[in-house]
């Protein structure tokens, strides 16, 4: 990253973030609430709109439409807030969704939600949908993904749990970059960033 | 005449038999549409495609073409052009609200212009039953083949772009081409179904057998089935009721949808197996 300045209409959220990550590093990323984590995450994804400077991702950028897709296959994702949806959609969908189906289900079977992949995630509790959530990261990076992108996993989740879920993150054969305010999670990192009002500095 | 010889009479008359194909070809397609619009969240754009399918209307009566195929390619057309507006949750319905406006007035000075009276372009949209033609049924019948078809064929898709369009950005899904193909098979087949029960009754073809099917239903699969099995269900019952006692069809056929939509939403919702894994525990769910 590069230059990175992202606003939400006249609000800077991130403010000129220059940031190298290695391949294969793990990267924990703090800080208070609103101080851009999320968006940062985001832009990665291309899913926040109004973004200036360069991302690379395997020092690729994304401007056409193949690139983005390229993109979004290499980075799996694991969203803050899972959206409730507006439809149903059932958990085995969500795990198929990654690309590697039979992956993600081992994975929900290793985090305890194996047997509710008939469920539509409206009906799963919010540390359930936050292990789906992270079963489908596993199917993804099954499917290729070389890069994770997790924000705040393990909040919904119990102590056992975060235990668990940390342990499945940062085992993972690929670069992680998590959004935590879990002590322990960070921890696990090689390195972990704040980000204050926009700007990002090393702790460690 | 006993009401059961009364249908049976009727039957034999060709524009009834032309009304009863056009229900039960449109009972194939419009739920599904209804199922979009619903998942979309763009209950305005019936209102939306109205006034365009008039733009249509006006534009084909001021240069001399069929005002019908007019008003489905514009409302084609407008489908398309507002599918770059769904990026974000309430853009689309926003933007609806902005094409009925746009358009009723450009078809108003379309009018003007054509120094047609605006009562009778009005006029064609209040579509009827028995003078459907056999064009107004191809038109269904295609609609009849290409949603199912898509559906089975796009499934996955689809049920991730009606669930959480960033979800299926970031599970390869071609979010913006699908949204587009969506929009402009919704427009088509609001403007189709608007020949067929008049613009103000679309709502019993496409909405109402796909709310109540959105209640009924626990996946897309699911609940598409339910809105084509309501829909069945009401256009044929509806149909019959209203030739056995001589009764306006639209409204009937709006009434027993209705009537359908409101059951699905008083029976208590299907128990689900509680949130804890093992079954054993005897709590109820919290619904």
């Amino acid at each position: 990253m590069h230059g990175v300045v992202c606003r939400h209409g006249r609000l800077e959220a991130v403010s000129g973030v220059d940031l190298d990550v290695a391949a294969g590093e793990r990267i924990a990323l703090t800080g208070t609430n609103g101080s851009g984590k999320t968006t940062l995450l985001r832009a990665v994804l291309g899913l926040h709109r109004q973004v200036e400077g360069e991302i690379l991702v395997g020092r690729r950028g994304a401007r056409s439409a193949a690139e983005w897709a390229w993109r979004r296959r290499a980075c799996a994702w694991i969203p803050q807030r899972p959206a409730a949806g507006r439809f149903p959609l059932l958990a085995r969908e969500l795990l198929a969704s990654s690309g590697a189906p039979a992956e993600a289900a081992s994975a929900a079977v290793r985090l305890g939600v194996g047997a509710l992949g008939d469920r539509p995630l409206s009906s799963l509790s919010g540390g359930q949908l936050q292990r789906m959530h992270l079963a489908r990261a596993v199917g993804c990076v099954a499917a290729g993904a070389g890069v994770l992108l997790a924000d705040e996993p393990t909040a919904a989740l119990d102590f056992a749990g975060q235990e668990e879920a940390a342990e499945v993150l940062t085992t993972l054969p690929v670069t992680v970059l998590v959004v935590t305010h879990d002590r322990a999670m960070a921890a696990r990192c090689d390195r972990t960033l704040e980000m204050a009002a926009g700007r990002l500095r090393e702790v460690r | 005449m006993s009401a059961l010889g009364q249908v049976g009479d009727l039957l034999q008359l060709v524009p009834v038999q032309r009304a009863g194909a056009g229900l039960l070809l449109s009972a194939l397609g419009l739920p599904i549409v209804g199922v979009v619009i619903v998942g979309l969240d763009i209950m305005p754009v019936r209102f939306a495609m109205m006034h365009v399918a008039l733009l249509g209307i006006a534009v084909g009566q001021l240069v001399g073409l069929d005002p019908v195929l007019c008003a489905l390619v514009a409302c084609a057309l407008a489908g398309a052009g507002v599918a770059p507006l769904a990026r974000t949750a309430d853009g689309l319905s926003g933007a609806m609200g902005l094409l009925m406006s746009l358009a009723i007035a450009a078809a108003l000075l379309m009018l003007a212009l054509s120094g047609v009276n605006a009562n009778g372009a009005f006029a064609l949209l209040w579509g009827s039953i028995l003078a459907v033609r056999p064009a107004d049924l191809a038109v269904l019948g295609a609609l009849a083949v290409a949603l199912p078809a898509l559906f089975v064929w796009r499934r996955r898709e689809l049920s991730l772009l009606l669930h959480d369009r960033e979800l299926a950005l970031c599970s390869g899904v071609a979010v913006q081409r699908l949204t587009v193909l969506l929009l402009v098979l919704v427009a088509v087949a609001v403007a189709g179904a608007i020949r067929l029960t008049g613009a103000l009754l679309v709502d019993a073809l496409t909405l109402l057998p796909a709310l109540a099917a959105r209640r009924l239903g626990r996946s897309l699969v699911s609940i598409t089935l339910w809105a084509i099995g309501i829909g069945l269900v009401v256009n044929v019952v509806g149909f019959l009721v209203s030739l056995a006692w001589d009764l306006p069809p639209g409204p009937v056929l709006v009434l027993a949808a209705g009537a359908v939509a409101l059951a699905a939403h008083l029976i208590p919702e299907r128990r689900t197996p509680s949130w804890r894994e093992p079954a054993a525990s005897s709590v109820p769910s919290l619904h």
